[in-house]
């Protein structure tokens, strides 16, 4: 059976290959920048809304200079790799949720995300139905994923269509009073960051999955 | 045989970033400030834009003057020596979409132009 690729795929590949040629970069570059962009996940970003939540003064930097602010949680937004590599480019702002106003990301055009401090998209993200459903029916999308909202609260769509890159602050749920920065910084999963989900006690980025043992196993 | 420099861009904004590397290149302050009322114009475009259909024609309010970059239509095409002011623009659902239900007419969106695309209302 043939593999097919899509088109953009061969563009990537075509693209990579005259750049390797070129040598504006090399195969294990290449592979490299591929491991590292493959390996950042949302944590230091759940850190930055975690921090935020205990310290005042951070939020207020993470609020007014988030480029600065993502520094104390080990992020270099203009050098993230460290080898050389650049970023997007691009600036990075925090919307905050308040009682009252509840922020959710898309981008519109097509696909413009915080990669260096929040990983790579999911998969949903980029479709065209999240992307042209969620600017005009962000209630309905957002119920979708399980988070209905009453009517009080302003819902706030950011449609990132040009250079900054946002992630959601939410508010600090109640039942973590006296939470650590450890313990906050794991109810602040991806789809919170997003805006798709609010950060909830008990509900953690780090689930330990249940092991099945094998009905037939293999011995060795 | 004309030689263009694929680096320039990485060499302009590497350690500053983009739009950052843009910095004071507009020539002037913006001419809109946070709160101000402002159309989108719908203007003509060939073949790249990032003005969003859906919002030609609307009203809405400046919620923040983020940066000075090149307008995307005309970086598009490698012209990077003028640069214009950007605006998130803060829009009402209900001025968007004209069905979009009534009970939920607080609900806002926020996207982002540079100025060529505002006008003073």
């Amino acid at each position: 059976m043939v593999e097919e690729i899509s088109d953009f795929e061969a563009l990537e590949i075509a693209v990579r290959e005259l750049a390797i040629e070129k040598g504006l970069f090399t195969a294990e570059d290449h592979r490299r920048f591929t491991e590292f962009a493959e390996h950042i996940g949302p944590t230091p970003a759940a850190r930055m809304v975690a921090k935020a939540w205990l310290d005042p003064a951070y939020k207020q930097q993470c609020l007014t200079d988030a480029i600065a602010a993502s520094k104390a949680v080990g992020v270099d937004w203009l050098n993230p790799t460290g080898f050389g590599t650049p970023s997007d480019y691009t600036d990075l702002r925090v919307l905050e949720d308040t009682p009252t106003v509840h922020h959710v990301v898309v981008c519109t055009l097509c696909s413009c995300y915080p990669r260096p401090i929040l990983g790579f998209q999911p998969e949903w993200y980029r479709t065209p139905n999240y992307r042209r459903r969620l600017v005009r029916w962000p209630r309905q999308v957002l119920a979708e994923f399980g988070l209905s909202l009453p009517a009080e609260v302003e819902i706030r769509v950011e449609d990132s269509n040009q250079k900054c890159r946002f992630i959601v602050m939410p508010v600090r749920p109640a039942g973590t009073e006296g939470w650590n920065e450890d313990q906050l910084t794991e109810i602040v999963t991806r789809d919170c960051l997003i805006g798709v989900a609010l950060p909830k006690p008990g509900v953690t980025s780090n689930i330990e999955m249940p092991m099945h043992h094998a009905k037939n196993p293999a011995h060795h | 045989m004309s030689q263009h420099d694929r680096t320039h861009h990485a060499k302009i904004a590497t350690g500053k970033g983009d739009p950052q590397c843009f910095k004071g290149t507009a020539g002037g302050p913006p001419k809109f400030k946070v709160g101000d009322r402002v159309r989108i114009k719908d203007l003509p475009d060939i073949f790249y834009t990032r003005c969003q259909v859906y919002t030609r024609g609307a009203i809405g309010e400046v919620a923040v003057v983020t940066h000075e970059s090149p307008a995307p239509e005309d970086e598009a095409w490698g012209h990077v020596d003028h640069s214009e002011w950007f605006y998130i623009i803060r829009f009402k659902q209900k001025d968007l979409w004209p069905e979009y239900p009534d009970n939920f007419a607080n609900d806002t969106l926020q996207t982002e132009f540079s100025e060529r695309w505002l006008e003073a209302v």
